[in-house]
C-alpha cells in the first residue's frame, strides 16, 4: 500500500511537471517558428521562380515536364486547383492554364464528335487544339493534353484516355468499345481507315459473320464508321472514322 | 487516310470530306452520319453554284457526264459519284429549308437554288438598277437577264427574278408592268430618306 505523499515534496513535483511543459512549449514553439521561416523562405524562392519562369512554363512543354517532374519529386501538385493549392497555384497561374487547355480539348472534342463519333487519336487532338490556340499561347503536347483531360475528370463528361493497340485516343462520349471494337479500330489504322470484313477475316480470324456483324454494329449503332458502297473490291467497306486524318 | 482539300479546274475548293469515298454513299441506317453528310453536301453544293452562278440542279446532273456539275457531284480521284437517290435525299433537304425551291412546281426532280436569298437578289437588283441609271425607266426581264455588260444578275432565272422584284415591291422599289411582249419592270428610288 501507497502512502500519498504529502508536505514539500508534493510541491516540488509539481512544480517540476509545470516546468517541463514550459520548456517543451518553448521548444516546439522555436521549431514552429523555425518551420514557419522555412516555409517563407521557400514562398519567396517560389515566388522569384515564378516570377522568372512563368512564361517559360507555360510556353515550353519541355521546361513544363521538367518542373511537373520537380513538383511531383517533392510530392507538390502544382495543378491542385486554387481551392487546393491556393497560393501556389495562384502564383503559377498553371492552374488556369490546365483548365483552358481543358475547355479547348472539349471544344475539339465536341465539334469534331460528328466525324468521329467521339473517339479521336491523341495526335490528332493536339494538332487541333495546337490550331485552335494559335502560335502565340505556345506548344502544347500530349503530356499536356492528358494532364488537362485528368482535370476535367470531376465534370463527369466521360472523357477519357484510352489504349487502342497502343495507341492513345481519347473518348469524349459514354461508349464503352467492345473487345471486337478495339480489335477493328487496331485494323483501321493500319489500313488507313478503310476496313472490310476479309481484312478482319485474315488478321484476326475470324468468321466472316462475326466481321459481318461487328462491321455493321460498329455503323448502325455506334456511329463509329460510315459505309462506302462503291468499293471496287468489295463492294461495301467501312470506314472507321477515328482513323482518318483531316487536313484543312 | 489522309481528308484533304482540293481545287478543281474551275478553281472551286473542295472540302476535304470530298475525298473520303463514304462520302458519295447515302448513310441509311446510321442517321446522325446521313444528317453530317447531307449537311456538307449542300454547304458544297450551294457555294459551288454561287462560284459558277449556277441556278438549277437535276437529279439527272448526277446520273449522266460531262454537265456542269462533274466536279462536284463527281470524284475521279477517288473514282466515286453521287448516287441520284442521295441527290434526291439532298435536293428535298434543301427545299424543306428553304434553300431551293421545287422549279417547276409540282415535280421533285429539278430545283431552283437559293444560294441567294429572294430578299438578298431583291437588294443585288436594285443595287444594280441604281449603279446602272436604270431608275424609273422601263425594262424587259430581258434586259436584266442578258444584259449587255455581263451583271451579277446574268443568267437569273425568270422565276427567281420575279421573285425579287416581289420583294422590292412590297417596299414600293419596283412595280411589274405589262408590255407590249410579256412583262416589264420599273424601279424606283427609296422614298423619303
Amino acid at each position: 500500500m501507497h502512502r500519498r505523499r504529502v508536505g514539500l515534496a508534493a510541491f516540488d513535483s509539481r512544480d517540476q511537471a509545470r516546468r517541463f511543459n514550459e520548456l517543451s512549449s518553448a521548444l516546439s514553439k522555436t521549431q514552429v517558428d523555425h518551420l514557419q521561416g522555412q516555409l517563407a523562405q521557400f514562398r519567396t524562392a517560389l515566388a522569384h521562380f515564378a516570377a522568372e519562369h512563368r512564361d517559360d512554363i507555360r510556353r515550353d512543354p519541355t521546361f513544363r515536364h521538367a518542373f511537373q517532374q520537380m513538383c511531383a519529386s517533392i510530392g507538390v501538385d502544382p495543378l491542385a486547383g486554387p481551392r487546393r493549392a491556393g497560393w501556389w497555384a495562384e502564383m503559377l497561374g498553371l492552374g488556369d492554364w490546365q483548365y483552358e487547355l481543358g475547355v479547348q480539348i472539349v471544344d475539339v472534342c465536341v465539334s469534331t464528335r460528328d466525324r468521329n463519333g467521339g473517339i479521336i487519336e491523341i495526335s490528332e487532338l493536339v494538332r487541333m487544339v495546337t490550331k485552335l490556340r494559335g502560335v502565340q499561347a505556345g506548344a502544347v503536347d500530349e503530356d499536356d493534353v492528358m494532364r488537362s483531360i485528368k482535370t476535367l475528370q470531376p465534370l463527369g463528361a466521360g472523357y477519357q484516355v484510352i489504349d487502342i493497340g497502343g495507341r492513345k485516343m481519347v473518348r469524349s462520349v459514354f461508349k464503352e468499345l467492345n473487345d471486337d471494337q478495339t480489335s477493328i479500330l487496331v485494323v483501321a489504322h493500319d489500313t488507313g481507315g478503310r476496313v472490310v470484313e476479309e481484312d478482319l477475316m485474315k488478321r484476326k480470324g475470324w468468321t466472316r459473320e462475326r466481321a459481318h456483324l461487328a462491321l455493321e454494329n460498329m455503323y448502325a449503332s455506334d456511329g463509329l464508321c460510315w459505309i462506302d458502297d462503291q468499293d471496287e473490291e468489295s463492294g461495301r467497306s467501312y470506314w472507321i472514322s477515328a482513323a482518318i486524318q483531316w487536313n484543312e | 487516310m489522309h481528308a484533304s482539300t482540293f481545287t478543281t479546274t474551275s478553281g472551286f475548293l473542295l472540302p476535304s470530306v470530298h475525298s473520303l469515298p463514304p462520302f458519295f454513299t447515302l448513310q441509311a441506317a446510321c442517321p446522325p452520319a446521313l444528317a453530317k453528310f447531307t449537311d456538307d453536301w449542300i454547304k458544297t453544293i450551294l457555294a459551288y453554284a454561287r462560284h459558277r452562278q449556277l441556278f438549277f440542279l437535276k437529279v439527272e446532273d448526277a446520273e449522266t457526264t460531262g454537265n456542269e456539275w462533274d466536279e462536284v457531284l463527281k470524284n475521279e480521284r477517288i473514282n466515286r459519284k453521287l448516287p441520284p437517290p442521295f441527290l434526291e435525299h439532298i435536293i428535298s433537304t434543301m427545299v424543306t429549308r428553304n434553300l431551293a425551291v421545287y422549279e417547276p412546281a409540282k415535280q421533285t426532280r429539278t430545283v431552283l437554288l437559293h444560294w441567294r436569298l429572294p430578299q438578298e437578289w431583291a437588294d443585288t437588283l436594285h443595287q444594280w438598277a441604281t449603279d446602272t441609271g436604270h431608275l424609273n425607266t422601263i425594262l424587259t426581264f430581258y434586259e436584266i437577264t442578258d444584259p449587255p455588260v455581263d451583271s451579277p444578275l446574268t443568267g437569273i432565272p425568270v422565276p427567281l427574278l420575279r421573285h425579287a422584284i416581289q420583294e422590292l415591291a412590297k417596299t414600293n422599289l419596283a412595280q411589274i408592268i405589262s408590255i407590249a411582249d410579256g412583262e416589264g419592270v420599273r424601279f424606283f428610288a427609296p422614298s423619303g430618306r
